[in-house]
């Protein structure tokens, strides 16, 4: 069945094969150094989310992709919607800020005048009924250090690429897969 | 894909700012218990307000909706500043962007300190997010009160 490709996968020789799996490690290498670049850039660990719950809808839908940005002096506003992640907890949650509460470092401390105001958050999610106290799991206020980035840009349905890879692990293999072989195989 | 990118530069072209009314009619403040400590004492702000405002002009489209919301500006006497917003609603449609409403605040108005005694006055403003099919999203205000509104010394019941 496969002698056909077999053959040639020979004829191209070791060379080759290797050219292209060096082809395929630059693809990936490339890959993450925009990712990494845009977290530098954006300040934020992760500065494309995929929506994963539907508490921002009818704004968000499971697999709508979010472009988010945290420059590190910029104060968050009420209206602003956030992306945070609770130490303890795996998931980062995108919601809207209800609070904001700036509260003045203590005059006593010696950073007092280059600190930064350290900002109080309250969240709540457009399609929740309450505010998210419950989902700090026993923190009073989310604090700057919670939060991952601001929402800035949308793109629809983008992601569901990526909760169907996590539904359905088979399709990631077969993805993953599919593509090595393509790499392999192809030639220029 | 360059449709996409399109469609998101072709908002920047769209520029509306359209202003509205917004009154407080009444605020009270009561003093009750706190949410989380029952044998703490909390003061709770209760808002009663007007807003009048014709937000068609924002709808275009690459409009998905507009998030609207009250938002109390005050700094309290700590100097910690306070942005809470009392109350929101959803606008999906064009036919209902001339907003014409009376109420009170959806949201619990509490200060950080629990008491709004010696509170300064507090501004209000109507704001609004625009959220688009696809590209960057804007804010916005579409009102504010001309005159801070003072806290009156809290009561013991409503």
């Amino acid at each position: 069945m496969f002698t056909e490709e077999l053959k040639a996968f020979k004829r191209l020789g070791f060379r080759h094969v290797l050219l292209q799996i060096l082809n395929f490690a630059s693809v990936i290498a490339s890959g993450l150094m925009i990712w990494k670049g845009l977290g530098i850039v954006t300040n934020s660990e992760s500065p494309i989310v995929v929506v994963l719950s539907g508490s921002m809808e009818p704004a968000f839908y499971r697999g709508d992709l979010l472009f988010l940005t945290n420059p590190a002096g910029e104060r968050y506003n009420t209206g602003d919607i956030t992306v945070y992640k609770i130490p303890g907890a795996d998931i980062p949650i995108v919601h809207r800020v209800l609070e904001t509460h700036d509260v003045k470092p203590k005059k006593s401390s010696k950073t007092a005048a280059t600190s930064p105001v350290n900002q109080l958050l309250l969240t709540k999610g457009d399609n929740n009924y309450v505010d998210d106290i419950e989902l700090y799991q026993g923190l009073e206020w989310l604090e700057r250090k919670h939060i991952v980035g601001k929402v800035r840009g949308f793109l629809p349905y983008v992601g569901y690429v990526t909760i169907a890879m996590n539904d359905f692990p088979q399709l990631k293999y077969a993805l993953l897969g599919g593509l090595g072989l393509l790499a392999l195989i192809q030639r220029e | 894909m360059v449709l996409l990118a399109a469609i998101a530069l072709s908002s920047f072209v769209f520029i509306a700012n359209p202003q509205g009314d917004l009154a407080i009619s009444s605020l009270k403040v009561v003093s009750s218990n706190a949410r989380r400590y029952p044998n703490k004492k909390q003061d709770l702000a209760f808002v009663h307000f007007n807003i009048t405002a014709d937000l068609a002009p924002l709808f275009h489209w690459n409009t998905k909706q507009l998030f609207l919301y009250l938002e109390a500006e005050y700094t309290n006497a700590k100097g910690t500043k306070n942005e809470v917003v009392i109350w929101d609603r959803i606008v999906r449609r064009k036919e209902d962007a001339f907003i014409k409403f009376a109420g009170k605040n959806k949201y619990m108005f509490r200060d950080v300190s629990s008491s709004f005694k010696n509170v300064p006055p507090a501004h209000y403003s109507l704001k609004y997010n625009v959220m688009p099919y696809v590209g960057v999203l804007t804010y916005g205000e579409a009102a504010r009160t001309t005159e801070p509104v003072a806290f009156p010394p809290s009561q013991s019941r409503l």
